[in-house]
């Protein structure tokens, strides 16, 4: 269920695994105002609604995602549930590497017409890492 | 609250399969113009199986010796060429395969009892047993061995699953075997392997080999959804070692016509099965150290593809790159505008692989359930399919067997056995212009054909049945 | 039937205990040799001389190629020029890329999700439906023994390069179309893909946490229907070379549907179904057929001091104690002696009720444990366990590592990379991974100068009108 701030504005992404079927609490991402919520089969029973709540509340279950009306993500600690992660430092964007998980050479970074030796990437060819 | 049965419905108020007569052709190309009809048609008419009869077998000259005992594995990949075609000998101990006598939690009434002796059977073991000849014979006794040895000399292909260097010991290993059978291909399967630390290491039934391969952890609801690591229901990694497997046997069968005429060593497993086909776990650890997360029913590597809830039960609804993206979105905009609006008015999904990290599929699910929720299956797949998109709903087990494409395909086939009489199955999806797989029949109860097989092998007389089945060696 | 059952009994201890100490060291030695990855090299392939077309993207049809280019053959991959195929683009979590995408679009990577489908293979970009595509399709299918395709049913027809049209020019072709629902019947317009094929083949409604655990239908977390269908695909053609070479000389068809062959692993559901009109639900981690033969949850992690949220995570375990004696000492080792009696038999501990009772009481044992020192304290109980085991573990474990399941691949285009071996071992033959994948179009001047005769020139312009 997609909820919408009416007072900041910024929605809040309830997503439909957690909150197909709920009754409980939730907290804006954006104004951290606590929501009362009641979902059944995804959709609402009631309009959430404004309440007092402390984030220790064991009813509280954090939106999945949030942004603002131009859609910047609003996330963080706090704010929405953690992503299941890979590591430790996982961000989402393409990740430059050169050397693996062992220390060795692999093509893992973008590349420029330069750095090509026919269709391989000329650092892994020449065995020597890149500037 | 009791808690909900695991097995549900029963035969009273079912009405028995098919419920509804599978359409027929008429009804599935009548309406069609002769040019879009032309092509399914053709296609059809060269892979129908019910023409496979006319047709010859890919493996028929084969004959395999399938000696895998209370394991899954080696039974799977016995039937797999016995559908295409090999002459596959069953050995049990006498007594049977203690696979036999499963049979969900423990319901003696859902076995089978076949027609001649009443020896009722599990179907799990039935439905692996297919097209398969069943003999006796107690390999812990040497006379056992002994006959085994001259077994091994008429056949192209033995599969066991002794624990790893059992049959050596007994001098009926590939080193032994071998040579009294040069051509002989010879294959190992298990859970984990006859060699390396793990050898020993006991356990010989899935989901053994579904938690030693990193399939289990990553199978599942999250942790961050509250879930935890998931089997699969089935015995899914035997079924893919079973098929690597047989695949490995007939790769070496065309090694053997046609270069070395020899035969040779062949080692599968359930686990590495599994470990082969697990996407890009290894990769991905050994680029940064990644270790694969469970992801639900979504997927880390394409999005929108994907099982979410809907009106009536889960919905798939799969379309990663762009074309059909916009199309699933439009399908959507129809019913929930905002949904739509909100989605083409982010620039971070503009792009495939951006739409990738978490916090963008749990916008995008999100929006879509605004859909689904309003949707059944039915109505859902009816307005995706429109545009061409692949989708469909999570189908129970009856919702399967009554697919009316199914049924028109005989995937889903009712079988009339012999033996058994009229049995529910699943039919071999290697369908063919010219060398089709087939079913020729569900099962045969223990030892059954020890008479036939051993008389046409071995030249066995009265007095050797008589005297071995005394000795408890058949 | 007593005596039958103790003739069970005792080969079954043969079977799954004989091992230990048993096998001698001979024997291992033995299978080290015969199997060892160092020695793959040395030997020859089975397939060596054939040739194999993959016209193919996602992974049914792609990985149904490789199997065959693991065997030897030289598979020879088509893509679409500039952008290759949609699987390149697919990476999980938008991480980690191999560049480049091309020697064009060098900026790019190819997605992790295309490796481990497109072994062995060599890469050469090609517009299908362009009329002079069609002509270079004619030059390599003349010189093919098998086409794997996965295109949509009749859309290879309609450009004149389906089966029709190519058994003309090549009678023993194996033509090996893969596909979700099948090309005829009435859901033969239905696109599919792993997780459908999954969800409408019916392994979905029996994977996964039950309801009374809160837990919904499940996948799994392969593209399972893909990886697996594609070994299906494989088995089958290699069938069909089998019998062309040995028995008819003559090519043929293939049709493989995915959903089909989820269907084809549902064991006693269907059957079930059919006779007594019983549906087969989901039971999460436990066994249907056996009990104790299920996944546990410990209550502690493994590795709490690592930073890396996986490793942070309870451990599971599966422990498999369904045969009387095994469970008689699981009772002993967990203090429950009381099921000795109450769940004496088999057919008493396997019914649902039961065994919600013993694994609630097996996680309460297991909670103030790591999985080790769960399976630790059932080893020394000659009980079975198996810990549930991540990426890393698996991946570090000695085991497939000296086995070659999972190795270092010096991959001569995107350098050291982890990657998995084939899934079968052969002693004199062994399927082997030579090079992960190239780049879109990287052996096009190869392929066609030795294939189609194309001059340099040639290739250029092709190239330039986004032929090839």
């Amino acid at each position: 269920m997609l909820l919408k701030c009416p007072k900041c504005g910024v929605k809040n992404y309830l997503d439909p695994y957690p909150f197909w079927n709920f009754k409980g609490k939730t907290k804006c991402a954006g104004c951290d105002t606590f929501y009362a919520v009641e979902i059944a089969t995804g959709s609402p029973m009631r309009a959430p609604r404004p309440i007092n709540g402390t984030p220790k509340d064991p009813d509280l279950l954090l939106p999945g995602f949030a942004d603002t009306p131009d859609n910047k993500p609003v996330m963080g600690e706090g704010k929405t549930r953690p992503a299941p992660r890979a590591r430790a430092d996982v961000y989402g964007k393409p990740k430059p590497i050169v050397r693996n998980s062992r220390g060795r050479l692999v093509a893992g970074r973008p590349l420029t017409p330069a750095d090509l030796v026919g269709s391989r990437a000329r650092y892994v060819v020449e065995g020597k890492e890149p500037k | 609250m009791a808690n909900p049965e695991p097995l549900k419905g029963g035969r009273r108020g079912r009405p028995p399969w098919p419920a509804s007569p599978p359409p027929t052709s008429d009804e599935v190309y009548g309406n069609l113009a002769e040019q879009a009809r032309e092509y399914p048609k053709f296609l059809e008419s060269l892979v129908h199986p019910d023409k496979a009869f006319n047709k010859p077998e890919a493996l028929d000259r084969i004959r395999v010796l399938d000696c895998s005992t209370g394991m899954a594995i080696g039974h799977w990949a016995s039937s797999m060429l016995a559908e295409l075609g090999a002459e596959v000998i069953q050995v049990e101990p006498p007594g049977g395969d203690p696979l036999r006598q499963l049979t969900p939690f423990g319901r003696k009434e859902y076995m089978l009892k076949d027609a001649q002796r009443g020896e009722p059977v599990g179907l799990h073991f039935l439905h692996e047993m297919r097209n398969k000849l069943a003999i006796t014979l107690n390999l812990e006794k040497k006379e056992g061995r002994d006959v085994l040895k001259k077994l091994a000399t008429q056949v192209d292909v033995v599969i066991e699953n002794a624990s790893p260097g059992q049959w050596d010991k007994w001098r009926i290993g590939y080193r032994q075997l071998s040579k009294l059978n040069p051509r002989l291909v010879y294959c190992w399967v298990g859970q984990r392997g006859q060699w390396g630390p793990l050898k020993d290491k006991p356990g010989m039934r899935d989901p053994v080999a579904q938690c030693a391969s990193g399939f289990v952890h990553g199978t599942g609801d999250p942790k961050e959804f509250g879930g935890r690591p998931t089997r699969s229901g089935m015995w899914v990694a035997d079924h893919v070692g079973g098929t690597a497997a047989a695949m490995g046997i007939v790769a070496a069968l065309i090694h053997r016509e046609r270069t070395s005429g020899k035969g040779q060593f062949i080692e599968a497993t359930a686990a590495e099965g599994i470990i082969r086909i697990l996407d890009y776990d290894w990769v991905w650890h050994g680029m940064d150290g990644s270790i694969r997360p469970r992801y639900g029913n979504w997927d880390l590597a394409i999005n929108i593809y994907a099982v979410n809830p809907c009106k009536d039960g889960y919905m798939m609804v799969g379309g990663g790159h762009d074309r059909l993206w916009y199309r699933i979105w439009k399908t959507v905009g129809d019913e929930v505008p905002q949904a739509e609006e909100e989605i083409i008015a982010d620039t971070n999904l503009r792009n495939i692989s951006e739409r990738l990290p978490h916090t963008r599929q749990v916008k995008t699910y999100t929006l879509l359930c605004e859909w689904l929720k309003d949707n059944t299956r039915a109505e859902a797949e009816r307005k995706l399919v429109r545009q061409e998109v692949a989708s469909g709903g999570v189908m129970a087990i009856h919702e399967v067997a009554e697919y009316p494409h199914f049924k028109y395909r005989k995937q889903v086939a009712e079988f009339d056995d012999q033996l058994y009489g009229k049995v529910l199955v699943a039919s071999s999806p290697n369908l063919a212009e010219k060398v089709p797989a087939r079913l020729k029949w569900v099962g045969r109860p223990v030892g059954y054909d020890n008479d036939e097989v051993y008389r046409r092998l071995l030249g066995f007389t009265r007095g050797d049945f008589d005297r071995l089945g005394r000795q408890g060696v058949i | 039937m007593a005596a039958k059952r103790k003739s069970r009994s005792k080969s079954k201890v043969t079977l799954s205990r004989g091992g230990r100490g048993q096998a001698g060291g001979d024997f291992e030695r033995y299978c080290r040799q015969t199997f060892s990855p160092a020695s793959v090299f040395a030997k020859p392939e089975v397939l060596k001389g054939y040739r194999v077309l993959s016209c193919t993207q996602y992974i049914l049809g792609p990985s149904c190629a490789n199997y065959l280019g693991e065997l030897g053959a030289e598979v020879i991959k088509i893509e679409l020029p500039r952008r290759g195929e949609p699987m390149r683009h697919s990476t999980p979590g938008n991480e980690g890329f191999l560049y480049p995408l091309s020697r064009w679009v060098p900026q790019s990577g190819t997605g992790l999700g295309f490796f481990g489908a497109n072994f062995n293979e060599y890469f050469i970009s090609m517009d299908f439906h362009r009329p002079e595509a069609r002509e270079l399709m004619y030059k390599l299918a003349a010189k093919a023994d098998v086409v794997v395709e996965n295109y949509r049913p009749g859309t290879f027809d309609r450009w004149g390069i389906g089966y029709r049209q190519l058994r003309e020019i090549n009678p023993r072709l194996i033509y090996v179309w893969l596909g979700g629902f099948g090309g005829w019947g009435p859901g033969r317009v239905r696109a599919s893909y792993d997780i459908l094929g999954q969800a409408q083949g019916g392994a979905f409604s029996i994977t996964g946490q039950p309801e009374e655990l809160g837990g919904s239908p499940s996948k799994h977390t392969i593209w399972l229907a893909d990886y697996w269908g594609g070994m299906m695909g494989a088995l089958h053609a290699l069938s069909a070379l089998y019998w062309r070479d040995n028995v008819s000389g003559e090519g043929t068809f293939l049709e493989y549907s995915q959903v089909h062959g989820v269907s084809r692993q549902l064991e006693y559901a269907l059957p079930l179904y059919g006779r007594f009109g019983v549906i087969r639900e989901r039971w999460g981690n436990w066994d249907t057929e056996l009990c104790v033969h299920g996944i546990i949850k410990c209550g502690k992690s493994s590795y709490p001091n690592s930073d890396n949220p996986q490793e942070q995570e309870e451990g599971y375990l599966l422990i498999s104690a369904y045969e009387d004696a095994d469970f008689a000492r699981l009772c002993k080792t967990i203090g429950q002696e009381k099921w000795m009696r109450l769940y004496k038999s088999h057919d008493a501990r396997v019914r649902p009720e039961s065994q919600r009772e013993i694994y609630a009481a097996l996680e309460a044992w297991a909670k103030d444990k790591t999985k080790e020192q769960a399976a630790q304290i059932l080893d020394r109980a000659r009980i079975i366990s198996q810990p549930v085991w991540n990426a890393k573990e698996v991946a570090s474990h000695p085991h497939w590592r000296e086995r070659g399941s999972i190795f270092w691949l010096d991959d001569p285009t995107y350098g050291d990379v982890l990657s998995q071996g084939p899934a079968y071992k052969m002693s004199d033959t062994p399927p082997r991974v030579k090079w992960a994948l190239k780049p879109i179009g990287a052996d096009n001047e190869f392929i066609y100068g030795k294939l189609c005769g194309l001059s340099a020139e040639e290739l250029k312009r092709l190239e330039a009108e986004e032929i090839i």
